[in-house]
């Protein structure tokens, strides 16, 4: 752990003055910032009092000339390495060099070069240097069901390993849906008793970066504003970042206006899937769902599912596994009585009515033979 | 507890149950109407039953619902009438014609079929809700309906009216996320579910009866009972 700012870090690998403040403004538009109130004081290259609009930039230059590294323990339960995998095939280099490099992960299941028992001391190691002070990033859910015996990581079991971990993390940010929500393995029947981080750890603030796999740029932003600033990004009901998952797909959609005019793709080649119309009736999750990629998109900027045709999963969202089909309107019910039971509920009606007829039919049978009774 | 779970709920068990309820109770309606039996002919009848059924519901959906002055009740009562006409109107298209209905039934029944665009969908549906504002304003003025309506009544009109404007806020993006107005929407039309059975709204099926009787007693020119 180099205990030089940043800045100076980045000055020795031959990064200009100038290269440096560009990147702080990609930064910057990383933790989607765009105005900040002026900082005084803070003076711009020549010299000059920084006007307003370039108050972000300045800061976050300010906060990379003076800080250290961030120390980060990440951490894998039941997951695919999906999350990561993206994080590295991003295309923003620069913003994955800022995590990977920058801040310094000591200790990353998939990425590590060791293995075994040196590993697990490098991560105790580091746990107890940085107490208090490392972000602690998991990626996949924590089982819970039989002793967590369903996933264990040198002879521990994941709530274990996260309870231990997190005890010493300055904040948790629990990156894809796995982690945030349960995600897949969480899907019915849920046979490991899978859990997102935020329903075990209650102590520790917890970031949630749902997604399958978690935005890259949503996550490195989120981790750069730890960097630069010290303070997690304000979060909505589910611990999302509101910066984020502030919006739902639906109403930041490049198909939304034919959403509007009602015209709808009916299958995957018909003549409105060729004009690019709305996805809603192929099954869409996008208007319950909150996310970023309708404008940060994937691949650099590429496209996003919805884009290249296909309907949004929902993969931000709570439980998306069992949220009805994924090729079927929203609309539909999640759940529907099957025929049988349906048949079985008209008997059931029939009968109730056919037993109260007849109890009704009995009555005034007595009711009239007493009355009879009586007038003899 | 978020909306997402209550959503969830709304769509999932909750949607489950309130239907077989529904069903169940149309069931045990309609049965026990049905126990009830025909009157007996005391008289043998001189013409058709089946004949008299068959014209009187020719008459009430396809003729008397495009001349409705000729009738009695519409030059008495015509705010009724046409408030009536378009607010079943709206429903059926909404219920029927409606993409996003047309998706549950599809989903319930295995077969789906073509829909009307949004546009016109979404102006019955605002006709339906207004109609249904005057239907609530007639009520609440007219001192004979004041007369008939119990608690019940206003409960209908609570139960209808709730699903009509949670739907269309929902389809518009008003005030609220569209999971809460989701979440309200299918909770309210659960609501009705279970209502229907035990209410007046169970007239959609009784209707049909009411009509063959009535028919059958134009249609058998006999003296009735």
């Amino acid at each position: 752990m180099a205990e030089d700012s940043i800045y100076s870090e980045l000055k020795k690998e031959g990064m200009s003055r100038r290269g440096f403040l560009k990147f702080c403004g990609l930064v910057a538009g990383a933790m989607s910032f765009t105005m900040l109130p002026p900082i005084e004081g803070l003076t711009d290259v020549r010299g000059v009092q920084s006007p307003v609009k370039h108050g972000t930039i300045e800061m976050i230059a300010k906060a990379l000339q003076t800080k250290q590294r961030l120390p980060v323990i990440w951490m894998e339960f039941q997951d695919c390495a999906g999350c990561s995998e993206a994080l590295t095939r991003s295309q923003s280099p620069t913003l994955v060099d800022l995590v990977l490099n920058k801040i310094t992960v000591e200790y990353h299941e998939t990425l590590t070069a060791a293995a075994g028992f040196q590993t697990e001391e490098a991560k105790l190691a580091a746990m107890q240097k940085y107490a208090g002070q490392y972000i602690l990033v998991v990626e996949g859910s924590v089982s819970d069901l039989n002793d967590g015996i369903y996933c264990t990581i040198g002879g521990k079991s994941s709530m274990e390993l996260l309870r231990e971990a997190a005890a010493g993390a300055a904040a948790i940010v629990a990156t894809g849906n796995c982690a945030a929500f349960g995600g897949l393995p969480r899907a019915k029947p849920n046979p490991t008793g899978a859990l997102g981080v935020y329903e075990v750890i209650k102590d520790k603030p917890v970031v949630n970066i749902p997604g399958c796999p978690a935005i890259p740029e949503v996550f490195t932003g989120v981790l750069a504003q730890f960097l630069v600033f010290g303070t997690l990004p304000e979060l909505d009901a589910l611990h999302r970042p509101k910066n984020f998952y502030g919006t739902a797909i639906h109403d930041r959609c490049l198909r939304r206006p034919f959403y509007d005019a009602g015209k709808f793709a009916l299958s995957f080649d018909d003549e409105g899937a060729k004009k690019g119309y709305c996805l809603y009736k192929l099954g869409c999750k996008g208007p319950t769902t909150y996310n970023s990629c309708a404008t940060l998109k994937w691949s650099g900027g590429l496209s996003f599912p919805i884009q290249s045709g296909h309907p949004c999963l929902g993969c931000s969202e709570p439980n998306f596994w069992d949220g009805g089909g994924f090729y079927q309107g929203q609309s539909a019910p999640i759940s529907k009585p099957t025929g049988t039971v349906a048949a079985a509920a008209v008997a059931a009606g029939v009968a109730i009515a056919a037993g109260v007829g007849m109890a009704n039919v009995a009555q005034k049978k007595a009711a009239h033979s007493a009355d009879k009774e009586e007038e003899e | 507890m978020n909306w997402t779970a209550v959503l969830e709920f709304a769509r999932g068990p909750f949607f489950k149950v309130a239907l077989l309820v529904f069903i169940a109770g149309m069931a045990y309606r309609i049965a026990r109407i049905i126990m009830l039996g025909w009157t007996k002919d005391r008289v043998p009848p001189r013409g058709s039953k089946v004949e008299g059924a068959a014209i009187s519901f020719l008459k009430g959906i396809l003729i008397w619902p495009f001349i409705p002055w000729v009738k009695d009740t519409f030059k008495r009562n015509p705010i009724i009438y046409i408030a009536g006409g378009l607010f079943h109107l709206g429903l059926f298209v909404v219920l029927i014609l409606g993409t996003a209905h047309m998706l549950v039934w599809k989903s319930l029944l295995g077969f789906g079929w073509a829909t009307l665009p949004l546009p016109i969908v979404d102006w019955l549906a605002a006709v339906a809700i207004v109609a249904m504002i005057v239907l609530f304003i007639h009520r609440l003025t007219n001192p004979v309906m004041r007369l008939i309506s119990g608690w019940p009544e206003w409960l209908n009109l609570l139960f209808v009216f709730l699903p009509m404007v949670t739907g269309y806020m929902m389809t518009h993006h008003l005030f609220f996320r569209y999971e809460v107005l989701y979440s309200l929407h299918m909770l309210s039309v659960n609501i009705m579910l279970i209502w229907i059975p035990i209410s007046r709204i169970s007239h959609f099926v009784f209707y049909f009866f009411s009509k063959a009787i009535h028919g059958a007693d134009f249609g058998k020119r006999s003296v009735s009972p």
